[in-house]
């Protein structure tokens, strides 16, 4: 039993030892700067192939990306690491958080640290709906990094099994292909809904129709926006949806299990999801697969889809030098070359046109037609006040509200237009204490 | 010799089985998840029979995860928790029952308290206390009026000069789970049901408080103490938002840390057959000390059964 | 005066003016005797010592960020620690308006409740069994411990993937037997889910408790009563339950603190607090909304309340349980 003690004893005094002597801070000569991103699988590998290009193409700065979870953990960490001041250089940042970002007083608009480092981007080169969404003024507060929209993915074998070419261009005419899918029993399910429709079937939904989602330019024009999308067709497209599920047309993923797995493994017919899933779908599709443009409403001339994605932001508090390592890299970033082999690797859109170009002359698009979906698609009709984008405080919480709000209607709780009037209450109350912390600046 | 009724050992081994089908058809679906390729894993339905490619799966893991530096780090990590815990705990836990002194149930609250706040719903500021060790003491100086005594007779100004930051050490991410009173709470109810003629023989020889809590608590504490070894190892060991939030340096990162950063996440998918074969490996530790710790609470318990 | 107070005493310095006011001024401090033994030390400078490790400890990594923590529920605060406005009881105010928080309050309650003694009425259970058996005793205690290896991270998400209604082989055999299941869109469906999950994750610890509990029972006195003629019964009843009963007084607490706080991996990763909310438990409230929707103040005011109802239950259930627990068989 002593033995058992002593051992323990041991043991613990070793650790203790261990836990005093830590604290890894070797001297170096580069300076060093890290980089929080979110994203995993073969967007992370690409992520840290771009790191050790960098590293390689210079011996003054280095780079050391870390991965802090996913979007909203890595972006709690960061707030965490700030306010003691042990944060990042760079961070990157779900589109939903630019209002939060910009409010924040924590960050370097990076036109301005570019300018100040001494380097010239070419901001209009950037393809404009990616950068116009990034803009403070005529400069963009952040870097556009990887950029996506949501597209209809479809299995072409089943299409053309139900005797059609492709998805319809509007929700009425998809509606009717997807319950004959269903009829003829082509696939277990038509559709799967994906974790992020609020983004891509409520919101893409509302840009693409020049549907209203607040007031106020959706935001763009003060922090006394308020949500509205209680009063547009969002009420139709919602009770679409509740019908489809109540119907068995359209299947939740639910949790364990990834909502694309139920496209590239034949069960579900479509999908909406975002351009990035290109790499999961290469990889994993066994079928002919394709995607489309989303479906747009009957008479209603489409608009641009909202972006997704991320960006990267600098962060406040560094030394010159580190802004210099950061100023370097995003640079580096923003070379048509790293873009578009990016790109290619990723599936997200290219964000400047000189890359863009670059991988059309190359012939990318020919031989690859679904990966120009997003980018034309982002840039389709003229872009008006409700399609160029959202611009809420504590965008997370609100989307969180949608969510949850729009279930209250699928599991019956409430009736579609009660759970939309209760989302934009709630929503509105997220806005209005937005408004009042950060109103008198 | 006690009989034993057969019908009810019958019975016994069927609730037996029945508990260990339950707890362990998880781990035969992770299993079956580690071994086959990304594609495999992919299909719906999902496939009900292990595929051949788990050795594979997990030597992918093993070396993209950095596991053998981060192995190194959960071990010194939990070993810390486990020997602070305990050993905090109980020499806390005997002074409160064995003591009579002011403030002794003040004292037990104030510990029980910290039961009631875990570290997940206080994470900011926590992050804060640890990355900022001295602030408390900074700012109870200001509140005294010392700090600016010192400045003025030393010309030395505190705010500046005492800052003390753990982020990403050891310490860092020990002490913060150490701060948790569920030993003090077990200790103290296992101290209350040593009999008491113990402390008062120990009292009538003259032994002092120190050499009975060595001599005779501690021996007879064993079977607690391996119990909450391997409670606290393994729950050490799986940490996850506290050492994910807590460190930046990839060479602080703790298996499980690691192990998540396979879990897919957000626009990117796959890569599930390598976080289960991962589990398997990350598993291991916690695996092992449920095996040979568990002889060490059999055993003390048959020691103390004479 | 007890007899073995009088013995504690005897063995105290004779005449120490000292100690009879540190007595007098304990007694005025700390009236009851509840949880400290009938034979005791002095030294209140050695107990401090013995205390301190721990609680600075605590004061340092607890007692301070918690302070800080729930002194924010007072405030609007922008997560960056730049602005602040007071703004007084709003946060309780709007909490206590919001039927999703009385909803949630709700489900705590009975989740809580629920789980925890399923939990024990399982792990009893096996507890016993395996104290029963005398065969492969070791091979069962290993592989229903086994699986409390896996982290929760894993274990959570290859619960939802089992129960998931599209491809999870259980939900499928679920389907199979004719029942609905979804917890996707079926709420109830979910709160289950996360229960069973709950229960599933911790039975491991109880019966670790309960099997230590249940082993370090004296072979001798089981002998005696049986020799007596006791009934198998009869001698659990009478030597093994009371015996165990101050482990299962441990247990419940634990599994009270372990639902009300530590389910909210779970929930995370199998069902997210939905369908709509409903499977989202205060300490999942608190969480998302202090970690994921960066709402501080709010998040602070939950705290504060669930602090409260915390304390309030472990009070009552020191009151109701741990008198009747038997400390000195």
């Amino acid at each position: 039993m002593s033995k058992f003690v002593r051992g323990a004893a041991v043991a613990g005094a070793a650790a203790c030892l261990l836990a005093s002597l830590a604290s890894p801070a070797w001297a170096q000569d580069k300076t060093s700067i890290e980089w929080w991103y979110a994203n995993g699988g073969r967007v992370e590998e690409g992520i840290q192939k771009i790191i050790a290009d960098f590293n390689a193409s210079q011996d003054k700065y280095e780079v050391v990306g870390i991965k802090k979870g996913n979007y909203e953990e890595t972006f709690a960490a960061m707030i965490a690491a700030y306010r003691v001041g042990q944060h990042p250089s760079i961070i990157q940042s779900s589109e939903r958080t630019f209002l939060t970002m910009i409010d924040s007083n924590a960050i370097v608009p990076v036109s301005e640290l570019m300018t100040q480092q001494g380097y010239t981007v070419d901001w209009a080169n950037f393809v404009k709906p990616v950068a116009d969404f990034y803009l403070v003024g005529d400069t963009p507060a952040a870097m556009p990094f990887n950029s996506s929209t949501a597209v209809m993915w479809y299995n072409a074998d089943h299409f053309k099994a139900a005797g059609f070419d492709g998805p319809a261009a509007t929700w009425p005419e998809f509606e009717k292909q997807l319950y004959a899918i269903k009829e003829k029993g082509i696939s277990e399910c038509a559709m799967a809904l994906n974790s992020d429709f609020y983004w891509s079937l409520i919101e893409g939904y509302s840009s693409i129709n020049d549907y209203p989602f607040g007031t106020k330019g959706n935001g763009f024009e003060g922090l006394d926006t308020e949500y509205v999308y209680n009063t547009t067709p969002v009420v139709q497209q919602v009770e679409r949806l509740k019908k489809w599920i109540d119907d068995g047309v359209i299947q939740l993923a639910g949790q364990g299990l990834s909502p694309m797995q139920l496209y590239t493994s034949g069960t579900c017919s479509t999908i909406s999801a975002s351009t990035a899933g290109h790499a999961d779908v290469e990889a994993n599709a066994k079928f002919n697969w394709s995607a489309a443009f989303q479906p747009h409403e009957e008479g209603v001339e489409p608009h641009n889809s909202n972006i997704g994605g991320a960006a990267l932001w600098v962060l406040k508090g560094k030394t010159d030098a580190e802004n210099a390592a950061a100023a370097a890299f995003l640079n580096f970033i923003a070379q048509p070359d790293t873009q578009a082999w990016w790109s290619e690797w990723t599936g997200y859109v290219p964000v400047t046109n000189a890359a863009y170009e670059k991988m059309k002359a190359a012939g990318f698009f020919e031989k690859h037609p679904t990966r120009e979906i997003a980018i034309k698609q982002l840039s389709q009709g003229t872009p008006t006040v409700n399609s160029r984008g959202f611009r809420f405080g504590n965008s997370n919480q609100t989307s969180a509200i949608l969510v949850e709000e729009i279930q209250a209607a699928w599991t019956g709780q409430k009736t579609v237009q009660q759970a939309l009037d209760a989302a934009v209450s709630r929503g509105n109350e997220v806005l209005r204490q937005y408004e009042q912390l950060h109103a008198a600046q | 010799m006690v009989e034993r009724n057969p019908v009810l050992t019958i019975i016994c081994h069927l609730i037996l089985l029945a508990g260990a089908a339950l707890v362990c058809l998880p781990l035969y679906f992770a299993f079956v998840a580690g071994s086959h390729t990304g594609a495999e894993m992919n299909q719906v339905p999902f496939p009900l029979l292990p595929g051949d490619q788990f050795v594979e799966n997990a030597g992918k893991a093993w070396q993209q995860g950095n596991f053998s530096r981060v192995f190194f780090n959960s071990f010194v990590v939990t070993l810390g928790i486990v020997f602070g815990k305990i050993a905090t705990s109980i020499i806390a836990a005997f002074a409160i029952t064995y003591f009579r002194f002011p403030f002794r149930r003040t004292a037990f609250w104030l510990i029980f308290i910290s039961l009631m706040l875990p570290v997940e719903v206080r994470i900011l500021p926590t992050y804060e206390a640890v990355a900022d060790v001295a602030g408390p003491v900074r700012w109870a100086l200001d509140v005294l009026g010392i700090s600016s005594v010192i400045a003025t007779l030393t010309g030395y100004r505190i705010d500046a000069g005492f800052n003390w930051s753990l982020v990403n050490t050891y310490s860092g991410l020990i002490f913060p789970i150490i701060a948790s009173a569920t030993a003090v709470f077990l200790f103290r109810q296992f101290f209350l049901t040593v009999p008491d003629e113990l402390c008062e023989a120990a009292k009538l020889d003259g032994t002092r408080p120190m050499k009975f809590l060595f001599q005779i608590l501690l021996p007879l504490s064993i079977p607690n103490i391996a119990a909450l070894a391997i409670i606290l190892f393994i729950a050490g060991w799986n940490q996850y938002l506290w050492p994910m939030l807590f460190t930046t340096d990839k060479n602080m990162a703790t298996a499980i840390v690691a192990l998540k950063n396979f879990v897919p996440v957000g626009d990117s998918e796959g890569g599930w057959e390598i976080a289960m074969a991962a589990s398997f490996f990350v598993m291991l530790p916690p695996t092992l000390v449920i095996l040979f710790l568990q002889r060490w609470f059999a055993k003390g318990l048959v020691d103390s059964g004479k | 005066m007890q007899p073995s107070e009088a013995t504690a005493l005897k063995g105290a310095p004779k005449g120490a003016l000292f100690s009879g006011w540190s007595a007098g001024l304990a007694g005025l401090l700390a009236p009851s005797e509840e949880g400290l033994k009938r034979s005791y030390f002095k030294g209140t400078g050695l107990a401090a010592a013995l205390l301190s490790p721990q609680l600075i400890i605590l004061l340092f990594f607890f007692f301070v960020p918690s302070w800080k923590a729930l002194s924010l529920a007072f405030v609007q605060i922008d997560p960056f620690g730049g602005k602040s406005v007071f703004v007084g009881l709003r946060n309780f105010v709007e909490l206590f308006a919001s039927e999703n928080y009385r909803y949630s309050a709700w489900l705590t309650f009975w989740f809580t409740i629920t789980q925890n003694i399923i939990t024990l009425v399982i792990a009893g259970a096996l507890a016993f069994a395996i104290d029963h058996i005398v065969r492969a005793r070791y091979a069962y205690r290993t592989v229903i411990l086994l699986p409390y290896a896996i982290a929760p991270v894993v274990t959570g998400a290859m619960w939802a993937f089992l129960f998931n209604p599209s491809v999870g082989p259980i939900a499928g055999w679920l389907h199979a037997m004719g029942l609905p299941w979804d917890p996707n869109l079926r709420p109830w469906d979910a709160v289950v889910l996360i229960t069973m999950a709950s229960v599933w994750n911790h039975i491991c610890y109880d019966f670790i408790f309960l099997t230590a509990a249940m082993l370090a029972v004296p072979q001798s006195l089981r002998e005696a009563a049986a020799i007596d003629g006791a009934s198998q019964w009869r001698r659990f009843r009478t030597i093994t339950v009371p015996l165990v009963m101050p482990t299962v007084f441990y247990l419940f607490i634990i599994n009270f603190v372990y639902g009300l706080f530590d389910t909210f991996g779970i929930i995370d990763a199998v069902t997210r607090g939905g369908p709509a909310g409903s499977t989202t438990t205060l300490v999942y409230k608190v969480y998302q909304d202090g970690f994921v929707n960066l709402n501080l103040g709010s998040s602070a005011a939950q705290s504060i309340v669930l602090m409260a109802l915390a304390v309030l239950f472990t009070i009552l259930q020191f009151r109701a349980l741990d008198r009747r627990v038997n400390y000195q068989v």
